[in-house]
Order: structure tokens, then sequence, then C-alpha cells
């Protein structure tokens, strides 16, 4: 979670502040007037000036700032009160319900504010009385479709599954569940429409429809000094001021608690965009055994400010060779995917590599310029994604997302882009490729989609291809079908397949060597068939024995949970959560024992396991 | 210099836009010939309607001097003058006659009697909306001798006729030409050529207007600015040549600026009036009381920017035979006597009312709020009422308020026309106090009516000013300055002083730009 | 084509409501349009005279009977006659209803001109100097009341710099140049704000979708950084930049009403207030009920909108 948007909290409070305290803090009487004092200027007893009727300037500004903050809030929270619970209802009781809550909100929107401003003043006569209910009617949609969007988006989560089936009342899963599920954006919401109340309130007043005079509010404010704007224009300053301030603090303050109560805060601020305007002075790597893909050495990734020392992976070193599978394996939170993305250049947005090499072809991925970069991403290596139907463009037909692939490396024209496409889908074992090009990507099943992002990765004919979890989303049998045609790809092709995984079976079928990843270090790396037979950390024979068998006793979980970057014990990572921990392993954190041909541990006890 | 200033602006900012510079400098020049020409005018609103004989405000009164003439109108120094009439005597205590000149309607038919007694027939007819209805349904008989000759017989001798004639609510039109939705074909200075319903209408001169040299402009367009701070600007820059209904707040702006012309004078007023069936204003002491505690230079400095006067009496015209200064300030200020008069009534700690007024006019918002202050002097607690003007109307008409802020101008400087705001014996009507009745007050208003020697007229009017200063059914506030503004190099045009000042867009037939 | 039949009942629905409410709440409002007509400039008009005007107006017949003469008279899609001066509703609506649009449609390719790309440059930039200047002043945009904006403007460029005309409307047919400078000002005044909305709008939606995993595809392909951020992030990021630009259009028909007075811009709005102001009953109704189907008409083409846009909602 964020920090919370002080500054904006300081500055709406200090508002609200002024306006509450109007009363107390000696102020000129706001509508006594001076009329010999008419439009005067800044003077000690007045010192933002007179207006048009020689009253107090800043006075009225003050308690304007009551009636104009005293109007928006309240319209606001009415209309937050009243729209959160017709929202709740009509997406969650549906139905009836859902029409007279949700559709009777078009009959509000079919009046444009001033009018139905205009209907309701000139019925109930103007004033604060009047105004509070017309902007709470105005800003009532909106809150309604933001608590009916929420609702439908949460009804269907497990919790509130789960209430419905311990048999919670409606009403108890809408208050306790699902209400404080939406709070966030209602939240928001009750902030922008405080923020517009405020204009809106202006205009109204502007117009007569209003606050009734001589009670002080911005609206009149500025609509009396408009008309005397030649000869005191400060008077039209002062109020818009103290509008555009609070305004921006309310908005400051929405995006503030918008990017508080957001899944993703920290994206929001630094934005992947800026790696394309990298500049990195390149470094001449050394050069790797010959038959080598990728060359990852020391590799160290930080969250956020590499000086922070948040390190999520540390020192990490593997290759991967022509024709070979590598699976990097480890639980969730372990760094894999962070690592291997990193590695190959494609650094998640907050994310900053602080350490390493990770070399291709002579070139290191971590040191090329972006446009370098992009030339060889696609291309010389490629990647498939955990999840085939969020990676996929859901507006763009797979064909055509395919064809890009390829025309973003080859000058091909479209067509023939679009011929080889679908040679690549028939090529993936899709049948019918001619129509299935033409498709959306929701309109294929899982195991299709991943098959198109096959294809896509596969189109410039790549040497080295990461898949991140491939199969992990898929069901049994796809993900069999899934995994044998990586590997009839990489047989066929003699590329390197770096794969990402959790899962031990998928490694015993497909990985010719495994490394295995712990809070952002490998722990123990080796052939596949060695490593299962024989491991030499504890933590893989951990891993080993959680693993789901065919036939046996049922699997045991690790006990404890990975520890976070930034957190991380002092000597070795696993220390905590080892049975065969000893004093030295709290203390001093291991180096990686080489312990046999293509082998190494982590682990100071490797040779006593 | 403006115009190549700006030409050079535009041009300077971007060349392709050249071609707009062309059309914002055709949009300004126009008009600057002496001789024809074209005239543009910026009112305060469209008119509503173009129908004859209806009120249907200043603006459509404005188009209605353009476009009509009636038998008699009113001078550029507010004297009565002959139009479609050359001339007109009394004939007996009731009678009038009129002798029509040689004049055309617009469509080529002459103007003869009977056009004229058919004009004076619809106006009177029981199912007419004419404003001057009740006024022409005292008309006993028209005769019409021969074809330039109308006589007009009143059941009562009625002083102001002429008065009634000059108005633009009498203008004489075509028979037959009348329908719903358009203008009736005038005999006027200018005919209708188009219009843009609610934005402009454009006029072009009748040449066969009877006066000989007349209209000078070839065309006039008139355009709808109802935001006064805008009509100001299309003055300042050019694209209009004349702006009615200056906003005060601008008149000093205007006068400075040297292209400029503001002509100003003291037509219209503000004033209170009470509901007398309940409440405390039912007493005549705490009417007077308030009359006599306002602060009537604050009004005229605050809603009025310093432009008008105080109105201490009833409203009128210094200069004009009925006027006398000591009853004009008989209302002054004294606070002392104010409080006097509310502890005679019992109300010595005040109490608490409402003021009925209406935020959709600046100066009757702005009227209110300063009323407001001054009787907090009294400790009297006034809570203001805004709603718009429609509702405030109805509120007035149906007597639901306590005291109301009303603004008005007479139709002429007749003395008669305070009956409108005076009469208790006329039917309920926002514009006059509801439920006091002032004894004696509606009697000498008929004498008033029907006499036609000056003396006695004087004596009578004193009467009135002086039971209205006793019991204030009314109460005057302030006089507010009603101005045109013009291009420096308009000329011909005159505001004509006092309340005729609506009726100066008739002086437009004799205009021209140097 | 179920669905089509569905939603259109809807449609009539929801706008033959509206047309009820604002008949009785109109009705309910104090004022009598003829007592007003006859009131004007300050008279005192004959109380027989305004019963008679009442008459001919038929404001004395039943509200029920007026309230059914009345939607009889919209089904056969006859809006009425004013009451100021006679003129047919449906005439009047016709000469405002294109000025109106013309205005609000300038307005909104301003807007989406401005806005988009900025907005697009801020989240690209986001962190950086282009962007908090960008926001603060689209903060100041979304502050600062439209009749502010347009009172300066007057008085910069008309007054002061006299590069404009203050205001005012010329029928494109009469002189297309001088209309189009006359829209500048009112549409330019109008896009301060909805600039500003569209700015925040599409800054979030890109900053959002650049979060996306087939952004991250995307670049795994290889993609130059405009084909990403034109084809993959702006191609989606557009979706909620259309829906609230449709919200903002929603708002803005009759919502124009204080850019087209301070301009005296002759559009719709300003027909509504006059309506109103003058209790001109059948001109309040007939403006409702066209804004009302506008309205209507305009989140359906927003529907359809979403279905070009987003292929999931064209199958789902």
């Amino acid at each position: 979670m964020r920090r919370l948007p002080w500054l904006p909290i300081v500055a709406v409070g200090l508002i609200v502040l002024a306006a509450l305290a109007a009363p107390v803090i000696g102020l000129a009487d706001p509508v006594a007037m001076d009329v010999a004092h008419r439009l005067a200027g800044p003077s000690a007893a007045h010192p933002l000036g007179q207006d048009e009727y020689g009253r107090d300037v800043l006075s009225r500004l003050i308690w304007g700032a009551r009636t104009s903050l005293g109007i928006a809030f309240a319209a606001a929270a009415i209309a937050c009160v009243i729209g959160t619970i017709l929202g709740l209802v009509g997406g969650y009781v549906r139905g009836v319900a859902e029409l007279l809550a949700v559709r009777s909100m078009d009959v509000v929107l079919c009046f444009p504010p001033l009018l139905l401003a205009l209907l309701v003043v000139t019925l109930l006569g103007p004033g604060a009385s009047t105004l509070i209910p017309v902007l709470a009617i105005v800003y009532l949609p909106s809150f309604t479709r933001v608590a009916y969007a929420g609702v439908l988006s949460v009804r269907g989560h497990e919790y509130v599954t789960a209430m419905k089936v311990l048999g919670a009342g409606r009403l108890r899963i809408m208050t306790r569940t699902i209400l404080p599920n939406i709070a966030g954006p209602v939240l928001v919401q009750f902030s922008l429409a405080a923020a517009s109340a405020v204009v809106l309130e202006s205009g109204l007043s502007f117009l007569g429809l209003g606050v009734v005079p001589p009670a002080p509010s911005w609206g009149l404010m500025i609509g009396a000094a408009r008309g005397t704007m030649v000869q005191a224009p400060l008077l039209l300053l002062w109020p818009c001021l103290a509008l555009t301030v609070t305004i921006l603090a309310m908005n400051a303050l929405c995006d503030g608690l918008r990017d508080v109560l957001d899944p993703h805060p920290a994206a929001r601020r630094a934005s992947w965009f800026s790696r394309f305007r990298r500049v990195a002075a390149p470094v001449v790597p050394e050069p790797a055994e010959p038959g080598t893909v990728l060359d990852v050495r020391g590799l160290t990734v930080a969250i956020g400010d590499p000086g922070d020392g948040k390190l999520a992976v540390r020192d990490v070193s593997f290759h991967v060779r022509e024709g070979e599978t590598l699976a990097i394996v480890g639980e969730s939170g372990s760094g894999k995917s962070l690592m291997s993305l990193s590695a190959i250049g494609m650094v998640p947005a907050g994310v900053e590599v602080s350490g390493g090499t990770a070399t291709m072809e002579g070139k290191d991925l971590l040191a090329l310029p972006a446009a370098e970069l992009r030339k060889l991403l696609g291309d010389r290596m490629a990647m498939i994604f955990q999840d085939p139907g969020s990676s996929l463009n859901p507006v763009h037909r797979v064909g055509s997302q395919i064809a890009e692939a390829i025309r973003a490396h080859r000058p091909v024209s479209r067509r023939a882009a679009t011929t080889q496409a679908v040679t690549l889908l028939r090529n993936v074992g899709i049948p019918d490729p001619e129509r299935r090009a033409k498709a959306f990507p929701h309109e294929l099943s899982g195991g299709m989609r991943q098959r198109v992002m096959i294809a896509m990765a596969i189109a410039n004919g790549p040497r080295l291809l990461v898949a991140d979890e491939p199969t992990t989303a898929l069901d049994v049998t796809i993900q069999a079908q899934v995994l044998d045609l990586l590997a009839s790809l990489k047989r066929d092709s003699g590329l390197g397949l770096l794969f990402i995984t959790h899962s031990l079976p998928v490694v015993a079928e497909i990985a010719d060597r495994v490394a295995v990843m712990y809070a952002g270090e490998i722990l123990e790396e080796g052939p596949t068939a060695e490593i299962f037979a024989d491991p030499r950390h504890p933590y893989t024979a951990a891993l080993l024995r959680s693993a789901p068998k065919d036939d046996g006793p049922a699997p045991e979980g690790i006990p404890g949970t990975v520890p976070v970057p930034g957190d991380l014990p002092a000597g070795c990572v696993f220390a905590p959560r080892c049975d065969k921990s000893i004093d030295t392993c709290v203390k001093t954190r291991p180096p990686l024992f080489d312990i046999g041909p293509g082998r190494a541990s982590r682990c100071i006890r490797w040779a006593s396991l | 210099m403006r115009i190549s200033r700006r030409g050079f602006l535009v041009v300077g900012a971007s060349l392709p836009l050249a071609g707009f510079a062309g059309k914002v400098m055709g949009q300004t020049s126009s008009g600057s010939s002496g001789k024809g020409g074209n005239l543009t005018i910026g009112l305060s609103s469209y008119p509503p309607n173009l129908q004859p004989w209806v009120n249907a405000g200043s603006a459509a009164g404005t188009m209605a001097a353009l476009i009509h003439r009636g038998l008699l109108s009113f001078s550029a120094d507010g004297q009565i003058q002959g139009e479609l009439a050359e001339s007109w005597e009394r004939d007996g205590d009731t009678g009038w006659v009129f002798h029509l000149r040689q004049a055309k309607f617009q469509n080529g038919s002459p103007v003869r009697a009977e056009d004229i007694k058919w004009n004076l027939e619809q106006v009177a007819d029981a199912k007419s909306t004419a404003y001057m209805r009740s006024q022409f349904q005292g008309v006993e008989r028209i005769e019409t001798p021969d074809e330039r000759t109308v006589r007009l017989i009143m059941k009562q001798p009625t002083v102001a006729v002429p008065d009634w004639l000059a108005t633009y609510f009498m203008p004489m039109v075509a028979p037959g030409t009348l329908s719903r939705d358009s203008f009736a074909v005038g005999a006027g200075p200018f005919k209708l050529k188009k219009l843009e319903r609610g934005v402009s209408i454009d006029l072009e001169a009748f040449e066969g207007f009877y006066k000989p040299g007349m209209p000078k402009f070839e065309t006039v367009r008139v355009v709808a600015y109802p935001d006064e701070n805008l009509r100001v600007a299309a003055l300042q820059s050019g694209d209009v040549d004349l702006i009615d209904y200056v906003p005060w707040a601008a008149m000093s702006q205007i006068e400075q600026d040297k292209n400029l012309r503001l002509d100003t004078t003291l037509g219209p007023y503000m004033y209170l009036t009470f509901n007398g069936r309940t409440g405390p204003f039912a007493d005549a002491r705490v009417r007077r009381a308030v009359a006599l505690a306002i602060k009537r230079d604050d009004i005229v400095q605050s809603a009025f920017f310093g432009r008008g006067a105080p109105l201490e009496g009833l409203p009128l015209q210094e200069g004009t035979p009925y006027y006398d200064a000591a009853r004009a300030h008989g209302w002054r200020r004294d606070l002392d006597a104010a409080k006097a008069l509310l502890a005679e009534a019992g109300l010595s700690g005040g109490f608490s009312c409402t003021l009925l007024s209406t935020a959709q006019y600046g100066m009757h918002k702005n009227t209110a709020e300063v009323v407001q202050q001054n009787l907090a002097d009294l400790n009297i607690v006034v809570n203001l009422h805004m709603p718009d003007w429609a509702t405030r109307v109805a509120l007035g008409n149906r007597g639901q308020y306590e005291f109301a802020v009303n603004g008005t101008a007479m139709e002429s400087t007749d003395p008669d026309n305070l009956s409108s705001v005076l009469d208790d014996t006329a039917a309920p009507s926002f514009i006059r106090s509801t439920g006091i009745t002032v004894p004696g007050l509606s009697a000498l208003l008929h004498q008033g009516r029907a006499e036609f020697d000056t003396k006695k007229r004087r004596a009578i009017y004193a009467k009135v000013e002086d039971l209205v200063l006793q019991q204030a059914p009314f109460v005057g506030l302030a006089w507010r300055s009603q101005g045109y503004a013009m291009k420096a190099n308009l000329q011909g045009f005159t505001n004509i002083p006092g309340p005729l000042s609506f009726y100066s867009a008739t002086t437009l037939e004799n205009a021209s730009l140097a | 084509m179920e669905w089509f039949v569905k939603r259109l009942g809807i449609s009539v629905l929801l706008v033959w409501l509206v047309a009820t409410i604002v008949f009785l709440a109109i009705y309910l409002v104090p004022g009598d349009p003829a007592e007003l007509l006859l009131s004007q400039g300050g008279a005192a008009p004959d109380p027989a005279i305004v019963e008679d005007l009442r008459d001919q107006l038929g404001l004395n017949r039943p509200v029920l009977e007026q309230y059914l003469h009345s939607m009889a008279g919209l089904l056969r899609g006859d809006l009425g006659y004013s009451m100021m001066d006679g003129a047919p509703i449906a005439g009047e609506i016709a000469t405002r209803l294109p000025r109106t649009l013309e205005l609000i449609g300038a307005a909104a390719l301003i807007s989406v001109l401005v806005g988009v790309s900025t907005g697009t440059l801020a989240a690209v930039g986001a962190g950086g100097a282009f962007d908090r200047i960008a926001s603060a002043l689209a903060g100041l945009g979304l502050a600062v009341p439209v009749f502010v904006v347009g009172t300066v403007a007057i008085l910069v460029f008309a007054q002061s710099l006299r590069l404009v005309p203050a205001g005012g409307f010329v029928p494109f047919s009469q002189d297309p140049a001088q209309h189009l400078i006359l829209l500048l000002m009112p549409a330019g005044t109008i896009a301060v704000g909805l600039s500003a909305t569209m700015f925040r709008v599409t800054r979030s939606a890109v900053l959002e979708v650049t979060l996306r995993d087939y952004v991250r595809t995307a670049r795994a392909k290889g993609l130059s950084f405009r084909r990403i951020l034109t084809r993959h992030i702006l191609r989606n990021a557009l979706i909620p930049v259309v829906t609230v630009l449709a919200l903002n259009l929603g708002t803005l028909l009759g919502g124009t009403v204080l850019v087209e007075y301070v301009f005296n811009w002759p559009g719709l709005s300003g027909l509504l207030v006059d309506a109103v102001n003058g209790r001109d009953y059948p001109a309040v109704v007939g403006v409702v009920l066209v804004i009302s189907i506008l309205f209507v008409t305009l989140n359906f083409v927003v529907d359809v909108l979403y279905a070009v846009l987003d292929p999931r909602v064209r199958h789902g």
C-alpha cells in the first residue's frame, strides 16, 4: 500500500478547517455593508479589499467556503449514500430492483443538471436547502453506477459465494462483504462529486438559482464580480483562486486515494515507458561457451530504487544451451518470473536491474539500448506467458497479432505475413487455421490461445524461448498437449527453452536441467534426473516431497512462507523454514557450492544430506 | 485605425486566417458611409413577439418604433408630435379630432381614416389582448367624416388620450395583414426583411415613408445580446453601433472611450410594494417607518453604480409642472422618526419579515440586499425571497408576499400614469401593493384623469402625493439611469428624456453614421 | 433483434417518463405564461385580458386534459406552438438544435484532440515535468467555471486584442468564415473543462492499460514504441475515454446554458432557459423531450461504438 497523500489531505483539511472556524476567527461581518468604500482595494482592515457593497472580501471568501463546501459535501454525501444503496441493491438483488434502481437513473441523466436545477429551484425556491437535494440528484447516477459496477464485479467472487454457502442473509452479504470491497471506487467518486459540486454550485449561484444573497458563496461572488470586472478585477480573482485551489486539492486527494486503494499502486508512478528512453554504455561481456544461447551472470534486480536495498533477485547466474530446456522452479514469490523477464531485458515497471550481465549472441541484453534490444525481442528470443487469455490483445484478431510479430522484424507485406500466420497456426496444431486466424482471442479456448501465443513466439524462428508458466492456466489434457508441442519445437529447431514453473511433474516431463529458485536466489542447479533422484538442498527435497504423486501418501506442504525482499533472514534464506538448519545457517549466507559436474547447491550441509 | 490594427494582428498571427480578417473587417466597417449604409443595434433581449398593440417589453417596443407609426409620437425633446396625424385638437369635453397626412402603409395602400378606425376597434375588441384595451374601451364612438379625418368621442373627459396614442402600444397597421406569429404591415420608416428567431432581425428602409429624406439608413440590423457584459463588449469591439440598457457598471468606461458616446436619462425607478392584508405592513406607520429608514444613496451606489438618484417621494420628474421640491423629498432618511413611528405602532423591538425580490435581475437583487441591511437599523430582520422572475410575478399578483421590490417606468410624463402603481381600486397586480386602501386616493386619481386645467390638476396631484407620503402604499427608492451607448459618429439618435426613454428608437428615422 | 426491441421499448418508456415529469413539474411551478407575457416591462395587465389569453392558449382547461392533449400531440410528432409568439416549437427546435450540436461537436473535437494527445504524453512521461504541469493545468481547467473562462476570453480576445467579435451568431450559409470564427470562442470555452476531463481519463486509462499482459506481449514481440502505444495501448484505452466523453456529451445537451448566455450563441439551452423563464410550457416539454431522445440515442450510439471498439462486447 502506498503512503497516504498527505499534502492534499492537509490542504483540504485546512480549507475545511477555515470554513468551519469562520465564526470564531475574528473575521469582519461578511454581510455588513460599507457602500462609501465600495470596490476599495486591499487595506489593513480589509486584506483582500471590499466588494461592490463595501463588504469585506476575505471574510466573505471564508464564509463562502463554509457555504459552498457545506453544500457540496452535503450533496455529495446524500448522493453517495442513496446512490450506493441503489447500486448495491440493483447489482446484488437484480431483477425488478435492478431495473428500478439502475434504469431509473437514466431518467435523471436525461435532465441536464442546469435544467434540473431550474425546475427544482423554481418549484421550491432558491437557497441552500434546495441546492443540496438538486446537486444530490445530479450526482446520484454516478454513485449508483459505480456501486452497481463494483457489485457486479465482486458478486461472483469466491468469498461472496462462500458467505452464501455459509447461509448469510442478503443484507449481511451486501453490508459486510460487498460494501467494503467497493468502498474504494465509491470514496473516489465522492471526492470527485464534491469537487464538481463546488463548480456547479458556483454556476447556479451565478445564474441566480443558487445561494440566496446576501449569504456569501463563491459562485455569487464570481457572478457579482463579473459585472465589475473592469473596475475591480481582483474581486473576480479571489473567489476563482479559492475555487481553483480547492478543486486542485480535492482532485489531488482523489488521485491519492485512488492510488492508495488501487491494486497496482507502484506502477502508477513509474511506467515501463521510461525503458524506451534508456541509454546505457555498452559493456563488452565475457565470451560465452559455444552453443550457449543465453548466458546470465550475477543478475541482481531491485524493487524500486536500487539504493533502498530491496533486492528481489540476487546474484543469479545460469545459462541455456541450444536444444536444451532449463527449468526454473520454485514457489510463488520466489522471484523466478521477475528474474527471467529481467534476464532478457523485459524488466517490469517499478523494478531496476542493479547488476549482472545477460549475454546473447555476444551482446549484453541488460546494457543494450532499447532500439537494439527491440530487434532481438520477438526475433532472436521470444516469450510465452502464463495466462493466454490476458496476454493476447482482446481487440485485435489473432492472425493479425501474429502477422504483426512477423512484420516487426521482416520486411514482408501484410498479406504475406497473414499467410505465414495461418501456416504457423497450422504448425502449432490449430484446426481450420484460416478461420481461426480471423477470430478474436475471446472466441478461442484457453489451449487454443496458448497455441496462438506459441505460434506468435516462434514466428521468427527464435534461438531462445522463454516460457513463463505456460501451462498453469490450462487443464491437464491441454497441458500435456502444449508441453508436447514445446518439446517438439525444441527438437525440430534446436532452440533453447527457458521454462519457468512451480510444477515439478512438468519439470520432470520437459526439462533437461533444472534450477531451483527461492527468495531471489538459485539454491540448487543440475540435470533434472539427478536432482529428482538426489536433491542436495533441503528446499529441493521439501519441494519434491510436496509435489503430488500418482500413488503414495498425500504430499506434505512446506511450513512457513517465502520471505519478502527487504526483509530477508541474515543467513541462509531458507533457514527459518529448514528442518536441517544449524547455527551457521542462521548467521551467514552460504555461497553456491560447486558439487559435481553441472551441479551446484547453496547448502553448507549439501554433503551430509 | 482600429480596423487596420485588428487586420494586422490577424494577418500577423497566421496567414491562412487572412481571409477571416477581411470578414471581421467587413463586419466592423459596415455602415460607415453617411448616406444609406447599415445600422446594427444590440438589444438587451430578443422581442418575445412582434404583434402590434400588445405589451411585449422594451425590445418589442423598439422594433415597433422602427417598423410602425401611430397617430402621434414623442419627439426627441419629449413633446407629443404628429405622425400619421398631421395635427389634432380637442373637440368639446370628450372629443378628439385627428387630421391625417398623406401616408402609405408598407404594402403600398394609403392610410385612410377607416384604417385608423379599424385599428382602434381592434384594440378595444372584447377578445383583444391589446395593452390599451381597457383605455380604448372608454371610446364611445369613432367617426370618419372623410378619408383624412378621424373623430374620437370618449365616454368621459380623458386628458391622456394623446399620450396613449403616442406610445408604441398604439401602432396603426394595414387592416387584414395581421397574423398570429408575425408582424403586421406598418407605416413606419423600416420594413421587415428577414428574421432569425431569437438571434437577429433585419430591416430595410421603406421607400414610401411619409417623411421626406427619411429614413437615412439603407438597412437596420437588430441583434439580441441578453448578456449585458457582452452587449458592451460588442459595442467596444465594433460589432454593433448602438446598444440599449447600458449596464451601470460599464457607463464610466464608455464615457472615457472617445470612440463611443453615452446618452443617459433618469427614467425608470425602483420602489417597494406592501401586502396590507395581514402582518405589520397593514399599519401605515410601519410602512412609513420603512420609507424613512432606507439609505437611498446606498441603493444608487451599489445597485446602479451611482447612476441614478434617490427617489424620496412620488416618481414625478423634476422640471414638469407636477414636481414639488418639498414633497419630492418627503421620505428623506430620518431614522429617529422611523423608530418613533415603529414605537407608536408597538413594534419598537422590531420584527421579522420576508422581502420578495428576484435573483434573475441584478437591480432587483441588489436593491433588496440594501433594503435588508438598512432595515436592520430598525431591528427589522428581513429574509430575502428571490425566486425567478416568473414566480415573483405570480406571487405578486396573488398577494403572496409581505413586501416586495419592484421596478418600472411611467408610460409617459402625464401624472395619470401614477394610477398604475397607486390605484387601489384596480385589479390586483404585482406592480401595486396588495390589500391597502387609502381613502380618497382612487377618487383623486380619477379626478386628475378627467381634469384638463393644469393648475387644478397640480392641486389634485399635490393631494395625491401628500396622501401617499403619509400612508405609504408605495415607497419610492431610487431613480435609475436608462442609457444608450453608441459609436461617437452616430448622429440623429436621441435618448428621449425621462420615462420616454423607451420610445427613443423613434428618432432612428433621422439617424445616420457620419 | 430481441435485444433491439427491448432496448427500444425501454427508451420509449424513458422518454415518456421524462416528458410526463417535465409536464407536471412545469405546471406545478408558480408563474403563468399569459400573465407573464402581458406583464412585460413591469406593466400591470388587465386581468380580463389575461383570462382571455389563457383561454386562447388553452390554459383554462383541466390539467389532465391539457396533458392528454399534449401527449397526443407528441405521439403525432407535433410539439405544439409557442405560447409567446405562436411559432411552431418543432421549427424552433429544428433551427436551434443544430447550433447546439455544432457547438458541442466542436468542443468535443477540440477536447479530444487536446485532451487525448496531452493525456497520452503525460502518461508516457508519468511523474515527469510535462505530466506534472499538464496535470496541474487540467486541475485548473476543471476548477474554473465556464462563465469565468468565457468572460475572460471575451475581455482578452475581443475587447483588448480585438481579434474576434465579442460573440453572437451568423448562419453558416450566410458567412461561413464568420460563422466559424464565432463558433471558436464558445467551443473553446467549453473545451477548457472538457479537455481537462479527457486529459485525466486518457492519462489514467493509458497508465492502466500499460500494465496489461498483452502490452507485455507486444513488447516481447519487439514492436516499436509507437506501434505499442497506438495499436495496443491507445486502442484499448479508447474504451473508457469514449465512455466518459459520451457521458459528458450527454450532460452538455441542454447543459451549455452558461456558455450560450455568455457568448450569445442562440442554441437549445438558451431556448430552454427562455422557455422556463417565460413558462412557455409546450416549448419546455418539447425541448426536454428532444434532449431526452438525443440522450437515449447517444447511449445507443455509445453501445454500438463499444461493440466496434471491443470485440468482446460484440459477441458477448
